[in-house]
């Protein structure tokens, strides 16, 4: 017989009960909780990072808006695309300066704010 | 059986064999002859009855290792009702996990480990639903401690062996009645919210 994975009783008696407390643990979720991605007022107060990317034959230019107090509150979103890399380039710097709040980018992110652990 | 491969036409056709008569006097020619081709093909295909015997145990096995991963699917009892008609359909399907169960133990104990890993896994689940329901509201709590280890025997057994008992008393194998018959034995500790989900989800299925 080919080899199989199996575990103990024990073990799998434990998997049964943290599936069956998904039930309890897990709640869907409220339409309030995605306000953030709506309400995007929080989006004046973020350093923003422009990002190329090549897709699908253009380069896309994407903003990424990170909050400077709460860095992991963050948002990526795609701006417009471009066949030619040097005016996409171009294109997304002038957009990064529009939607920063201080447009010489002195809003910046502390990387002690992300909470980053090295383990 | 026509877009079937002629390996598992063979499986097939020991399966029906297998239920038909003992495992132990089915020979390779029979099952050559059930599945339309000579012993020699037969043989390139699957060495010896043990290795069809493997083979169809592989896939009973998987079959059944399917019929487990569909624990909690959805929270409420009808999920117990969806696996329970699952298990009728597994155990209609490979009648001779009953006659043959000696065999096995005799002549093929890793499969055997198998079997009772599976028995073991079946009644821990049955066991964790009743815990389950019971956290939920819709079960009582135990009313003495082991009660529902009982419970779980219970169901366990009718689930496995109430088809050969209907059989052997020449009565109707039909799936309600199968599934009427397990949930018999969790009627009389649902509390007054069980049984108002039961009845409402489950008992016009049931009659």
């Amino acid at each position: 017989m080919k080899p199989v994975f199996s575990m103990s009783s024990d073990l799998y008696g434990k998997m049964l009960d943290e599936l069956s407390n998904l039930f309890f643990t897990e709640k869907l979720g409220l339409d309030s909780d995605m306000n953030f991605y709506r309400d995007d007022f929080w989006l004046t107060d973020t350093a923003v990072i422009e990002l190329l990317q090549f897709r699908k034959g253009s380069w896309e230019i994407n903003l990424l808006f990170a909050h400077h107090k709460t860095p992991l509150k963050f948002l990526s979103r795609r701006i417009t695309s471009h066949s030619c890399p040097k005016r996409a380039k171009t294109m997304a710097l002038y957009m990064r300066r529009i939607a920063a709040k201080d447009q010489r980018g002195t809003l910046s992110i502390d990387i002690k704010d992300l909470n980053l652990s090295l383990n | 059986m026509d877009n079937l491969t002629t390996k598992q036409k063979i499986l097939e056709s020991a399966i029906r064999l297998f239920n038909w008569d003992d495992m132990a006097n089915v020979r390779l020619q029979q099952i050559a002859d059930e599945t339309g081709i000579s012993v020699g093909n037969l043989a390139y295909h699957y060495k010896n009855k043990e290795a069809i015997v493997t083979a169809v145990y592989e896939g009973l096995f998987e079959e059944f290792g399917q019929i487990l991963s569909t624990y909690m699917s959805n929270p409420k009892l009808s999920d117990f009702n969806t696996q329970m008609e699952q298990y009728h359909r597994f155990f209609s399907k490979y009648k001779f996990y009953l006659i043959d169960l000696f065999e096995i133990e005799r002549s093929y104990p890793l499969i055997m480990d198998r079997w009772r890993e599976c028995v073991n896994k079946m009644m821990l689940q049955i066991r964790k639903r009743l815990d389950y329901n019971v956290q939920r509201g819709v079960l009582h709590p135990e009313p003495m401690p082991g009660a529902y280890d009982t419970l779980t025997n219970n169901i366990w057994m009718t689930i496995v062996f109430w088809k050969p008992r209907q059989l052997l008393k020449a009565q109707p194998v039909d799936e309600i009645l199968f599934k009427r018959t397990v949930w018999e034995h969790i009627i009389p500790h649902f509390t007054p919210k069980g049984l108002s989900e039961f009845q409402l989800e489950l008992q016009g299925a049931l009659s």
